[in-house]
Parts: structure tokens; sequence; C-alpha cells
């Protein structure tokens, strides 16, 4: 079987047996906690396509997740946009701002690229956090144009809270799976065909295949704009879950747990990132009894895990599985 | 005429905060290729370590700045053995040191916020009153920070292009394996670089507290800020970066004064991708080396 | 003959790829020993493995019996070995009196200092003129004639010199043979890398052809000058 089909089978056989859950465990705090799991899970395995598969050193992640969840939010706030047409318009809105991203930036050396997308998302947080002029006034008050420091809420949801009441949870539970699943599977065709192909020659061989004309820039720029698609949904399914869309998701707490997701799991394999994502979910829900350390204890995970272990747990295995070939 | 000595004011002062958390930034990656994102931690402990030692202990400024200098530089030293020095010789260094030093910062700065609270307070150091010139009131602690900067931007050029350690400082970041071959000692000349970056990390910290005041988080933008500069200078040059960091302290004094402080640092990142559009090595960079 | 330099089945490489494979060699006091053979057979590796640059994965190196296989670059540079790589290596943004003066950085060489730097613009007198002149503008042959120059400075016990006629034109190659004559006139220990082996032969007490990774033969000049055409298979002449 090649390795695209195995994980093709893998991808569907997690989805199925994660379908069954909340029918096991009932409990709203699990079925939530899940659900953010998803949104997360889509954004580090995105993100690893451009960092760890396509080598662009970006830290614009939760900045494009931003955008879509701020697009989101706004269509829905100013325009009324129904969230089924305002999620899909805001991934299309963080796709065209990646691109304008990936213009300005993919073409320069690994470093200047991971600091000026830091600086880009730390812009758009300035913007969004200093502009404190009242675009519209409201009886809850004044509303700058891009929400301030409040940010928005009342922008509408999906419609199961009307549908399905008190057990709405459980349809967000299955949206934010079955984006879960269309990311993998888009991850999954990214990393095994042709762009992956192209991008493992580049490593391998930059000058060979430049001669061939692999050329970097543009397969590049066309993973970087697809991962946005995908990222920005999940910022927009992040606002509709949660109803309120603020400047925190631009926290560099937020940056540096994802960034530590992608590490510990592997960066580059298709399944490292879930499984980093899955694993510090739960070390996170561990250390909420520590209340203050738990920030401590994350970034003490990360630096252990590049400087001992760079290749993440999935690189553990595949060095096992390289031995056991040699002998 | 006012005006002009205003902005002239407050762009000098800003270019020289923004110099010395440059130069230490620029000779890091000039001989490491390690760009170190604790260095935003790094300005955050300066400015406390000082705080403490003068507002906590009551002890003199002339105490609380070495002493935060002190702390700093072994602050570098202690990354340098524990995350660099274990990955240098292995592949993808400059990511993995990227991620590395940004989990170091998260963990530095919740500890200054566990340490002395999420809270604001005043840096202890500082000068009261002001010059006046004209109609045109300079503080001096702007002053100050002008000749504090400028002066360890001399000491640090001394040190560069006079002394035995400078000597093997240009020599590994123009060359690592000739300077190798030369008898240098590369890993004490990382741990020295290191330490010399946060010390001047400490002072460049202390400096800025003492404007805008004490915030566990007080260092990102800068640090952001520095990297900017040495982006536009090309990474690692230092004499480069202090030209940027005045010119874009002017620039941001400027643009303050004519379109207010929200957008600076939005129109200084525009110009910057500009630069690099237009020169993708950086305004100055024609390489990776620490210049004189 | 006492041997100054002893390698005993040294083995190096890159990761998993095996460059040098046990290779043993005696270099005695006050010889020129040639390294020749063909491109991409692991003659700079060897040096590179020699100074420390690269460590060996098996075998012994000793100079006069200290083993010298798990120091520090810069510790085998105090013990006397001074290597002057193949592409020179300058410091680009230095001037050339500042690339001589590092070459003598070690204390004991710095206080030969003054001395040497007469010497190095002895054998090399355009030096003289291009002191103050960036290393980054220099022409290939000046270049050569700094890496050179750098690495007499540091004096030292053995002087390594990797391909020093590499890429120049034939008057500067004069220049740099005689330059190396006048080395082993004064009794220096030598060990160099040279493509080419006829010329070399007329210099070197002693001459390793160097196969894939070890030796193929060893001999004197006049054994090599007298039967060339045993070897042409291997030096592709
Ligand atoms: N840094 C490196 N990483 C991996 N392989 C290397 C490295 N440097 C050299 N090699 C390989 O090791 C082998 C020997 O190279 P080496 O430079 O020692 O050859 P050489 O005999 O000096 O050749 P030349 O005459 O062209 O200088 C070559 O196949 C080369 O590709
Ligand atoms: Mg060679």
């Amino acid at each position: 079987m090649s390795a695209g089909r195995r994980d093709l089978l893998v991808c569907l056989l997690l989805a199925g047996a994660m379908a069954l859950l909340p029918q096991l465990v009932g409990t709203r705090y699990v079925v939530t906690q899940s659900t953010l799991f998803f949104i997360w899970a889509v954004v580090v395995s995105q993100w690893n396509l451009v960092f760890g598969v396509a080598g662009i050193f970006s830290l614009a992640q939760m900045a494009l997740f931003a955008v879509g969840a701020y697009a989101t939010a706004m269509l829905g706030y100013y325009f009324a946009v129904p969230m089924v047409v305002a999620m899909p318009l805001a991934a299309l809105v963080s796709v065209a701002v990646s691109l304008v991203v990936g213009l300005a930036c993919l073409r320069l050396r690994g470093p200047y690229v991971a600091l000026l997308t830091l600086a880009i998302a730390q812009v758009l947080y300035l913007v969004v956090v200093n502009d404190t002029d009242c675009f519209t006034n409201p009886p809850s008050g004044c509303m700058p144009f891009f929400g301030g420091v409040r940010g928005f809420s009342r922008f509408g949801d999906l419609g199961f809270r009307a549908l399905l009441g008190s057990k709405w949870y459980v349809a967000h539970y299955y949206v934010g799976l079955g984006l879960l699943t269309l990311a993998m599977l888009f991850s999954i065709a990214i990393v095994r065909g042709p762009l992956g192909l192209a991008f493992q020659a580049l490593r391998d061989n930059p000058g060979y295949a430049r001669s061939r004309g692999v050329g970097q820039f543009k397969y590049q720029l066309w993973v970087f704009g697809l991962s946005a698609f995908f990222t920005g949904l999940a910022g927009a399914f992040y606002g509709v879950q949660f109803g309120v869309v603020g400047p925190i998701v631009f926290s560099l707490a937020t940056l540096l747990f994802l960034l530590s997701m992608m590490v510990v799991g592997g960066l580059g394999t298709v399944w490292g990132p879930l499984l980093g994502a899955a694993l510090l979910m739960l070390a996170d829900e561990g250390m909420r009894e520590v209340g203050d350390w738990r920030d401590i204890g994350l970034g003490v995970i990360l630096v252990l895990f590049v400087v001992l272990l760079p290749r993440g747990l999935a690189g553990l295995r595949l060095r096992g599985v390289s031995k056991a070939k040699q002998s | 005429m006012n005006v002009a000595i205003q902005i002239l004011s407050s762009g000098l002062t800003l270019g020289a905060i923004y110099a010395l958390s440059t130069i230490g930034l620029s000779l890091v990656y000039g001989s490491l290729n390690m760009l170190n994102m604790a260095h935003g931690a790094l300005l955050a402990l300066g400015g406390y370590v000082c705080f403490y030692v003068m507002g906590v202990l009551g002890l003199p400024g002339l105490l609380g700045v070495p002493a935060a200098m002190l702390v700093c530089g072994l602050a570098g030293f202690v990354v340098y053995q524990l995350a660099a020095r274990p990955m240098l010789a292995s592949g993808g260094f400059e990511t993995r040191i990227f991620i590395a030093t940004i989990g170091i910062g998260a963990i530095l700065g919740n500890v200054i916020q566990r340490s002395f609270g999420p809270q604001p307070v005043a840096q202890p150091l500082a000068l009261h009153g002001a010059l006046v010139l004209g109609e045109v009131y300079v503080p001096y602690q702007n002053l100050l920070i002008l000749f504090v900067s400028v002066a360890m931007m001399a000491v640090v050029a001394l040190l560069l292009g006079r002394t035995r350690v400078g000597r093997a400082i240009r020599a590994t970041a123009q060359n690592r394996d000739a300077a190798q071959l030369m008898g240098i000692r590369i890993g004490r000349v990382y741990a020295q670089v290191l330490a010399l970056s946060g010390a001047l990390a400490a002072l460049s910290g202390i400096l800025i507290s003492s404007l805008s005041g004490l915030l566990p988080n007080m260092g990102g933008d800068p640090m952001l800020k520095a990297f900017v500069i040495c982006i536009v200078a090309g990474l690692g040059n230092v004499f480069g970066a202090v030209v940027a960091a005045f010119l874009l302290g002017l620039l941001e004094a400027l643009i303050q004064y004519l379109l207010g402080v929200q957008y600076s640092f939005a129109i200084l990142l525009l110009i910057v991708i500009a630069v690099l559009i237009w020169r993708p090595a950086g305004l100055f960079g024609r390489r990776q080396v620490v210049r004189l | 003959m006492s041997a100054l330099l002893t390698l005993e089945r040294v083995s190096a490489g890159y990761g998993h790829q095996q460059v040098i494979r046990d290779l043993s060699l005696a270099l005695g006091e006050g010889q020129l020993a040639a390294l020749i053979g063909p491109n991409g057979h692991g003659k700079t590796t060897l040096l590179r493995t020699i100074s420390g640059l690269l460590h060996p994965s098996g075998g012994t190196i000793a100079l006069e019996g200290r083993r010298l296989d798990r120091l520090r670059p810069d510790q085998i540079v105090e013990a006397g070995i001074i290597h002057v790589p193949q592409g020179d290596l300058l410091f680009p943004e230095m001037t050339v009196l500042e690339n001589l003066r590092m070459g003598a950085y070690l204390p004991e060489a710095a206080r030969e200092e003054a001395r040497r730097l007469e010497e190095v613009f002895a054998l090399f007198p355009k030096l003289r003129d291009r002191q103050g002149q960036l290393a980054g503008t220099l022409s290939g042959g000046e270049r050569r004639m700094v890496g050179i120059g750098r690495g007499l400075m540091a004096g030292g016990r053995l002087l390594m010199l990797d391909e020093p006629s590499l890429g120049l034109a034939p008057i500067v190659i004069d220049q740099i043979y005689e330059a190396i004559a006048t080395l082993r006139a004064s009794g220096r220990s030598v060990l160099i890398v040279e493509e080419n082996a006829m010329r070399i032969a007329e210099l070197a007490d002693v001459l390793h052809l160097l196969d894939n990774g070890s030796f193929a033969w060893s001999g004197s000049g006049a054994e090599l000058l007298s039967r060339p055409e045993s070897l042409a298979a291997y030096l592709g002449a």
C-alpha cells in the first residue's frame, strides 16, 4: 500500500472513531475541548504544510487565523451575513491576505521571513487595538471599526442553538471534526502529491531541482495561499464556536502553544502535528491545576524538544523504522 | 523650527535606544547565525533587576545598572550553554535556535511576571527636569539616554576594533573555520558574544523603562523594532544597524508627529517591506558579517 | 628518523559517508611530504581531520607522540599544526595586515609578530604595498599569498598547505613555488596537497597518492619522476 493510501485510510478510520466520541462520553466539557482541539489541529496541520513541508519559516499563521475570525465577525456584525456564507468568505479573505504577505516575504531568506511575518502579525494586532475612533455607536457603547480591545460579539451563529437548544455544542463538534478531516485530506494531498515531491526534491538537491525548472517561489506561494484557506476557516469557526472575536487571538501565548504542538509532534510529517496537538492539549489540561506555571511549563516543553528531540515524536518513530530496516 | 527640535530630540532618543538593543542582536546573528527571540525578555529582566536593586533594596543607581548588566550577561551565557551549544553542530540550527529562544523568552517573561506582578511600575533610575531650548523642553532624561547610548556604542566599537576579544569575534563572524584555524576557541567567542549582548540588552531595557515604565512584556515591541532595524541594515551588519536605528528613530518621531502614535509601527513596517523588495539583503547588507 | 606527525588507521567522513579509510601516515621532522590524487578523493578531508575541523571516526593522530584526535581545532593549532585551507578562507572584511596579524593570534605567536611579518613581506613583497586593502577585494593570487602568509605568521611545528597553486596563473604559481622552496630550504616540516604531481615531485621528499580514501602508492619524488607512466592512470595526466 502506498504511503498516500495508508494515510488516507488512517484519516478516515480516525474520523470515524472520533465521530463516536460524543455518543460515548457525553460530558459537555470533553466535547467542547475536543472541538477546540479540532480547531487547533486544523491550524497546526496547515502551518506544518507551510513550515515543515514547504520550508517557509512563517510566523503569520495565527494572524491568518485571526483574519478569518475577524472577517467572519465583521461580515456578521456589519452586514448580517449568515455565518454559513460568512465563514467561507472569510477564509477567502485569509487567502487574499496570505498572498499579499507571501508576495512581500517569500523571496527573502529564512530568518528574514520569520521576522517579517512576526512583525506583520504584530502590526495587525496594533491596528486592531490602537484604533479607538468610534465607527458605530450601538447601545452597548462605542464600537471601533475593528472592534478595539473588546472585540466583536453577537454577530450570529450557525443556527444550531435554535435547532438543538442546549445540545448545540454537539453539532459544533461534528462541524469541527468535518473541518479537520478536510484539512487532513488536503494535507495528505499536498505531502504525498506533486507539490510535496517538488519540495522534497528542493530539500534534497536544490541546485538540480532548480535546473529542472522547479521554481521554489511559485510552489511556496501556492502552499502558502492554499493553507491559508483552512487556517482562515478554522479562525472563522473559532469565532462562531465562542461567539466572541477579540485581539486575544493574536496573543503570543497562543502562537507559542501551536508552535509547540508542531515541534513536539514532528515538523514536516503528516501525523506529527496532530499528535502534538493532542498531547499538548492534554498536557495543558494536566497543568491547569498549577495555574500560573502553565505557560512556563509549555515553554520548558518547547525548549526541551527543540534542543533534545528536534524531529519530534514522529521523528523518533521514523528513526526506529530506519534502524530496523538497516539491521 | 521648534517642531524640528522637538522631532529631532525625540527621534534621536528613540534612535539611541533602538541602536543599543540592536547592536547586541546584530552581533549575535553575525557570529552565530542566531536570532535571539529571548532578547525582549532580557530587556525586561534588565529593567526589573535595576528596579529591584534601587527600588526594593534601596541601593544607588550606580549599583543597579551594573547589577542588571551582570545578571543579563549571565542569562545570555546560560542561553548559549543550555540551548545554542547543544545544537550548534547539527543541522537546521538557525530555525531551531529561533524556536528555542521563543520558548526561553516565554519562560523568562513568565518568571518575571510571577516575581514582580503584571501591573506596571516606574523605573526609579530617571532624571527629572529639562533643558530649555527657546520654547522647546528637552528632558534631561532624553539627554542622558543619548549620552549613555553613544558612550556604550563607543565602548563596543573599541572592544570590537581594538581588543583581542574583539578581533576574535570579528574573525569568527567572517569565517568560522578560518577563525578556528587561527587558534580561536569559537565556543568561547559565542559565549562572550551572547553575554555581551545580554549586558547591552540590560542597559537598553533600563533606558526604555525609564521612559515608559516597567511591564513584564515591555521587551516585545522594542525587540521587534530592533529586529526590523537589523533587517533594514542587513542582518549581522553592526555599523549599518546603528545608522539604521537612528534613521528609523527619526522617521518614527516624524510619523508620530504627523499621523499619531498608533500608525507609526505600521508605516515603519511598510517602509521596511518596500526596502526589502528593493534590496533583499538589506540597505547595507552585502554579506552577513560583523563589520565596523 | 623520528616521526613528527603520525596517523594510524584513521577514518573520517561526513555523516554516514566515509571518505578517509584506515589511513596511516608518518611524517618526519623537516620533511616536505606531498599528498597527490584526483579530485574528490579526500585530500582536503584528511587535512581537515588532522587540524580538528572534522573528528575522525576511528584511528589515532599524534604530534610527537601527543594524541591530537580528540582535541579542538584551537588546541591543535596551539600544539603546532598550522593549516592553510583550500580556497584561502580569508577574513574578507579585514585588511591584509589584519588578516596576517590574525595568524599570530595565539600569545606565543603574537610575541614573534613583528619579526614574522617582515619574513612574510620578504617572501611576498607585493603584500607590503597592499597592507591596507580589504582582503575581500584582492585578486586571486594576492589572496593566496595572504592565506599562506597568514599561516606562516602562526609559526608552529608543521605547516599544511591545501592546493596552494590551484586556480592561479603560471607566473603566480612560479612565485608560490619559489616561496615553498624557500620554506623547504629553511628546514620547515610541510605537508602539501597538490594536484600537479610532476611539479611537486621535484621538491618533495616523499609523495603519497590518495585514491578513494587510502594511499595507493607512496614513494620519493625521484621514483615518481623516473617512472611516471605507472601513475598516469591514477592522475589522469
Ligand atoms: N561538508 C561536506 N559534506 C559532505 N560531503 C563532503 C563535504 N566536504 C566534502 N565532501 C565529500 O567528500 C569527498 C572528498 O572531498 P575532499 O574535499 O576531501 O576532496 P579533495 O581530494 O580535497 O578534492 P579536490 O582536489 O577537488 O579539492 C567528496 O566526495 C566530497 O563531495
Ligand atoms: Mg581539496
